[in-house]
């Protein structure tokens, strides 16, 4: 596909659409749009000009602007993302959400909220604390990211265990689509099978089929309650081992189920300061139920406990109040942070397999990174099966190195994945960066059908464009 | 040996909000904690424990709800704890708080050595810790980072002064308030949360000690908390943001032209 440039006439059409204070042609300030959170070196790309509009209105113009002119335009939310999303991988427009930043209703009758795509997510739930609410679909980067983002990457988070990801609690979306028509899909309707579910084939679709300018969300009484569980275990596998035991045999499902091993413990231990009993562990998890009344949550706190004590964990440590509560989340926190000050060249991974495969990929995680001479931590969201075994780059190996080490590392990995019926992606996106892994994760009719929904949505192919597979 | 800590309850003041008009704290709602200040005194004195062998008394005067604290405590590996509640110790002040626990530690008989936090993080004081010691005559180190070696007789420990440390030994029975150097405290286990909850926690007023009425409470107090004010700020601060006219070159002009009127540059 060959795209037009954004010339100065189109510079004047966008600043006609959206007036001129909201267009950024400043090459400095362009460069902010450039890249996510995936490592700039590798991914980063410029856009030829970034659009900040603030209606769906406008959105829709752009769009059929571009579809006139053959221009690229990449959706932008908060720039968190993982896996490269965002990022203009062929020039064009950016259209950045963040002035579309309103809740536009609060509707305590349904347990809603409308909001505009650049709401930080995390703001969402300081709004309605005070109704004794929240939302439930967070992921963990929780005071950056927007609901618009979230939902192109039907984010998930620590919490999944028990409330699941985004997708669940997206009731409604306006959606821009790349021909520029404004739709509404959804609404405030706990059920609907009236056609076809767009609305959820929009939840993850990473910016390819559309803008979203509007997100209906369902809200859930807040907990009052919750206890904390720091479980030592001698290895990798008896932490592993535990974790559908605690809902099998436990009758418990925890909020969140969260495992870390020695690597990833010691290292944020030693970021922080933190003095953790990690030496003589294998490997931690860390288990967190909530609920509403303080006596239950204990009880299914201590019930989990002494489930783990029976299975020959080494110690359970209890935090039940704010300060430990965050102490112990710090540490599994602070995890990638850590790794970033050994060596700032990593690929952070968060494959997914079913829950009782864990133990299995282990091995495979060592051999690994034995056969290529750098560590990988893995940490991550054991009760739902996502882990984020992070390729970190040693540290005396050369770029090039790196760059050839990480490509056959990561199909090793991804392979040994899929094997155990899991797949490359659970949370973060295939973006840019996992694209070229999409043939061994997806069957070939599965691609040929996202293609060809592709192309009904985004006939030019200018939506998004080089994001999660290419048209040919 | 027989260790005896006082420990305080206080608002988990991380996400505090402050009354605008009466300048106090706002404690509804507001979850309340051990002291994190005297949870170093609490490893401190466990990890004695855990060394030469030890009995800890936690010692807590405050509304029945700091039971929560003396059983924290517990968790972690103290053995007992004393709740000092009733209405008659109402809005003690330091002086007044030092003298019913120096007498709750005289009711408590023979002991080795009284370890604290060094001041709780809601009043901000320091001196309840050299208060006991003061009311009890004992001799006293503050801002102690390390306890270097302790026999039947004596202690030796590090104390941090302005210019470095300070080593010092006392006779015991005596009072040692410890900072964040000393170490690390540690999280409660499950058997520990299990003890506590096993735990009978003795319960102590004015009736039950032998202890000078009018010199409690509010009434004994010879400080008044006359009024609180939240200092003005005189200070502004001004963030220079690119606005979505110009562009960041423009901005930096703008920065560089307010320094030099400043005459920074």
């Amino acid at each position: 596909m060959k795209y037009n440039p954004v010339t100065v006439e189109i510079v004047d059409q966008l600043s006609k659409i959206v007036g001129s204070k909201n267009v950024i042609t400043d090459r400095e300030r362009l460069e902010a749009y450039s890249h996510d959170e995936t490592p700039t070196e590798q991914y980063a790309h410029m856009p030829e000009v970034v659009v900040t509009p603030t209606s769906a209105e406008e959105i829709a113009e752009i769009m059929r602007l571009a579809n006139h002119e053959l221009i690229p335009v990449t959706p932008r939310g908060a720039g968190s993302g993982l896996s490269g999303g965002a990022i203009p991988d062929y020039g064009g427009i950016v259209i950045s959400v963040e002035k579309m930043n309103q809740i536009l209703e609060i509707d305590y009758g349904n347990m809603m909220m409308v909001l505009e795509p650049g709401v930080v997510t995390n703001h969402v739930n300081e709004v309605i604390e005070e109704e004794g609410l929240f939302y439930a679909g967070y992921p963990m980067s929780v005071e950056t990211c927007y609901i618009g983002g979230n939902v192109a990457e039907n984010a998930g988070g620590g919490k999944a265990v028990k409330y699941g990801v985004t997708g669940r609690y997206v009731m409604g979306l306006e959606l821009v689509t790349p021909t520029g028509e404004i739709v509404q899909l959804g609404g405030k309707r706990v059920k609907d099978v009236t056609g076809y579910d767009l609305k959820q084939l929009i939840i993850g679709s990473e910016g390819t089929l559309g803008i979203v300018t509007k997100v209906i969300i369902k809200l859930l009484p807040l907990p009052t309650a919750k206890v904390d569980l720091l479980v030592l275990f001698e290895d990798v596998k008896s932490a592993i081992d535990m974790v559908p035991l605690i809902m099998t045999r436990g009758r418990i499902i925890p909020t969140s189920i969260e495992f870390m091993d020695k690597l990833s413990v010691k290292t944020s231990c030693e970021y922080l300061n933190e003095h953790l009993p990690y030496q003589q562990c294998g490997a931690m998890l860390l288990i967190e139920v909530d609920g509403n009344r303080a006596e239950q949550v204990e009880e299914d706190g201590e019930t989990i406990g002494e489930l783990c004590l029976e299975k020959g964990a080494l110690e359970v440590y209890v935090a039940d109040n704010h300060t430990t509560i965050e102490r112990v989340w710090s540490v599994r926190r602070n995890i990638a942070e850590a790794f970033k000050v050994i060596s700032p060249y990593q690929s952070l991974e968060d494959i997914v397999v079913p829950m009782a495969a864990i133990p299995d990929i282990m091995p495979e995680l060592e051999r690994i990174s034995k056969k290529y001479d750098i560590q990988i931590p893995c940490y991550g969201h054991a009760g739902d099966g996502n882990l984020h075994a992070t390729l970190v780059k040693n540290p005396d190996h050369s770029m090039e190195k790196w760059y050839q080490v990480e490509k056959e590392a990561l199909t090793e990995l991804y392979e040994a994945t899929i094997k155990l019926g899991g797949t490359i992606s659970g949370e973060h996106g295939i973006g840019s960066k996992r694209k070229p892994f999409m043939d061994i994760a997806c069957d070939p009719v599965e691609l040929e059908l996202m293609r060809k929904i592709k192309k009904a949505f985004d006939p030019n192919n200018i939506m998004n464009p080089g994001k999660i597979f290419d048209m040919e | 040996m027989k260790i005896i800590i006082p420990i305080k309850q206080v608002p988990e003041t991380s996400n505090v909000k402050i009354d605008e008009e009466t300048g106090t704290i706002v404690r509804e709602g507001v979850e309340s904690i051990v002291n994190p200040l005297d949870l170093y005194a609490i490893e401190a004195g466990i990890q004695l424990k855990e060394e030469r062998g030890a009995e800890i008394t936690v010692v807590s005067m405050g509304p029945p709800s700091a039971e929560k604290a003396l059983k924290e405590a517990i968790a972690m590996g103290c053995d007992d704890g004393i709740l000092i509640s009733g209405k008659e110790f109402a809005g003690s002040d330091t002086w007044a708080t030092s003298y019913t626990i120096s007498r709750a530690v005289k009711k408590l008989g023979k002991f080795d050595l009284i370890l604290t936090g060094e001041r709780a993080t809601d009043g901000e004081t320091g001196q309840v810790g050299p208060g006991i010691a003061s009311f009890l005559d004992l001799p006293v180190s503050t801002y102690t980072s390390r306890i270097v070696e302790v026999t039947e007789v004596s202690i030796v420990v590090e104390r941090l002064i302005e210019e470095g440390y300070e080593m010092l030994r006392m006779p015991l029975p005596a009072l040692v308030s410890v900072v964040k150097e000393i170490c690390f405290p540690r999280l409660p286990t499950l058997r520990g949360k299990q003890k506590a909850k096993k735990t009978e926690l003795a319960r102590w007023n004015a009736d039950n000690m032998d202890i000078e009425r009018s010199a409690l409470g509010l009434n004994g107090s010879p400080t008044r908390v006359v009024k609180i004010e939240t200092p003005k700020v005189t200070r502004s601060g001004e963030v220079v943001r690119v606005t979505d006219e110009e562009s960041l070159a423009d901005a930096v002009e703008r920065f560089l032209t307010f320094l030099r009127k400043k005459g920074i540059l």
